[in-house]
């Protein structure tokens, strides 16, 4: 019986997890404003909100 | 070539791990999640002809796009999930991948050809009808596999491969826009080169997916697996196909179910960024960053909610989801009154982790009730429930709120009866959940099951 090397299975979790890591990183990143510019907004009274896009 | 791709020529021999085929299921799901990011090409694709701004009457409008594009794309999800489950059941991941992969990315050439002479019929027939298909089968077909092969944590397994689905937004968002700068020139806007090279990327880790996937032995267990002796009410070792499933109330339950559960989250996730602006007054790049954080906790909710109903049970797991989400939901309209982000962000993050926990932890109640014979097949006829909710939770959100402006409701609060209404949808889908019983035995087919019985339900 021949078992599947574990390096193997590291690899193949890997070829999706470099993927997944960049887009998790990049929507951290993007995700950023929302705590760096909250204080701001939340100090303001309700603001007149601006034009949605 | 076929047999390659034939079930018999995929049967793990003694010895292989299973551990192999989360990442397979991972790779497929992963590439066609990039659905969920498709609006980055939204406001390109206006411009093709204008480049830098659109021109009335040649080139095309936001919801022509959107309709042609995502809308159908997820319509033909739903169709071809329901109408080929029996297919992609009997023909193994295997091959279901590879045709997945081949419509999917065939689908991104036709649409690329389609902005190239600018025909929104050919990118629609493209992304929409033929992406669409491939959408389908790619869905059904690594959940299935992966339910088969871990009989002791089926919710952990489908939690692994929709999550990758989850995560499509967070990939392949990002890489849209870097090839769509690199392709921009003075004379195009590069959506059509660009899907091209998402369509070869795409296929190369597709096909990744499909070379390494394997279909447990009949008869296989796990090393060390013991079934639990203890009777549980809701987990069956029969079999039920999916033409009999139909005939079953616990079909269309769990359909109420998850409709009722994808209703509440999209309507949220649909809107999340003017919901952010209007009731908060923050920026809209601050509202960009809420949309980034709402994809996390989608993702990760897919799998840590659904992995721990392994250990609670599926049903008590979604009564969990509609309680807590009917309550948090109740609770958005506080947050507003009290100016707070942070409150509403902790909200919404928790809701939409829930949303996403829906999809992942569907396919293992599926299991429970109706056993693995055709649980492919009958989570294809179930997925219907989300081309449904996918049109009616953002139709609730934007039409109510509109609504509420135009009586005279101050703009933050607008969004307050669309909440209040959404918390009753989940309620109702509470209600279904409570109401599902075992299946009743003159639905079980002479199939076998060959593994043991999984965790609580």
């Amino acid at each position: 019986m021949k078992k599947t090397s574990p390096l193997l299975v590291a690899l193949a979790f890997l070829v999706v997890a470099i993927p997944l890591g960049w887009g998790f990183y990049r929507s951290v990143r993007n995700s950023m404003p929302l705590f760096t510019a909250g204080n701001a907004a939340a100090a303001a009274p309700v603001p007149a909100a601006p034009k949605a896009p | 070539m076929s047999s390659f791709l034939d079930r018999e020529r995929i049967v793990a021999p003694p010895g292989f791990s299973r551990w192999l085929v989360p990442p397979a299921a991972i790779a497929v799901q992963m590439c066609i999640g990039e659905i969920y990011g498709f609006s980055v090409f939204n406001i390109p694709l206006t411009r093709a002809i204008g480049i830098t701004k659109s021109i009335d009457g040649q080139d095309w409008k936001v919801p022509q796009v959107v309709l042609a594009t995502y809308s159908l794309g997820l319509v033909i999800l739903g169709l071809s999930a329901a109408f080929l489950g029996k297919w992609v059941e009997r023909e193994g991941p295997r091959k279901t991948m590879f045709a997945s992969a081949c419509c999917f990315c065939g689908g991104l050439v036709v649409a690329s050809f389609g902005v190239h002479i600018h025909s929104l019929l050919v990118v629609a027939l493209g992304y929409g009808v033929i992406g669409g298909i491939g959408l389908g089968l790619g869905y059904i077909a690594p959940v299935s596999t992966l339910v088969k092969w871990f009989p002791d944590k089926p919710g952990m397994a489908t939690g692994m491969a929709i999550m990758g689905f989850g995560s499509g937004a967070m990939v392949g968002s990002p890489f849209a826009v870097e090839l769509m700068s690199r392709f921009k020139t003075p004379a195009s806007v590069g959506v059509g080169e660009t899907f091209l090279v998402m369509a070869a990327c795409y296929f190369v880790m597709m096909n990744f997916g499909m070379l390494i996937v394997r279909v447990p032995a009949p008869g296989w267990k796990p090393e060390g697996f013991v079934p639990s002796t203890h009777e549980r009410k809701l987990v069956t070792t029969a079999q039920v196909v999916a033409d009999e499933a139909m005939k079953t109330p616990q079909f269309y339950l769990l359909w109420a179910v998850l409709c009722c559960n994808v209703t509440a989250g999209i309507g949220i996730l649909a809107q999340a960024s003017p919901m952010c602006q209007d009731m908060f007054g923050v920026s809209p790049v601050v509202a960009g960053g809420f949309v980034g954080l709402l994809s996390i906790f989608n993702t990760i909710g897919r799998f840590v909610w659904s992995s721990a109903s392994d250990y609670t049970g599926r049903k008590a797991i979604y009564v969990v989801y509609f309680l807590l989400g009917c309550t948090l939901y109740c609770l958005i309209p506080f947050s507003q009154s009290i100016n707070s982000v942070a409150l509403f962000v902790v909200l919404t993050c928790i809701i939409i982790s829930m949303y996403g926990a829906g999809f992942s932890t569907i396919p293992a109640y599926l299991r429970d009730l109706f056993g693995t014979f055709q649980v492919g097949a009958i989570h294809g006829r179930v997925i219907t429930a989300w081309s449904m909710a996918a049109v009616l939770g953002p139709q609730i959100v934007t039409n109510l709120s509109a609504y509420q402006r135009a009586h005279g409701v101050p703009k933050a609060e607008a969004y307050n009866t669309t909440l209040y209404i959404m918390a009753g949808i989940l309620l109702v889908g509470f209600v279904c959940n409570l109401l599902v019983r075992p299946v009743d035995p003159r639905h079980h087919s002479a199939e076998t099951g060959t593994e043991g019985t999984p965790a609580r339900a």
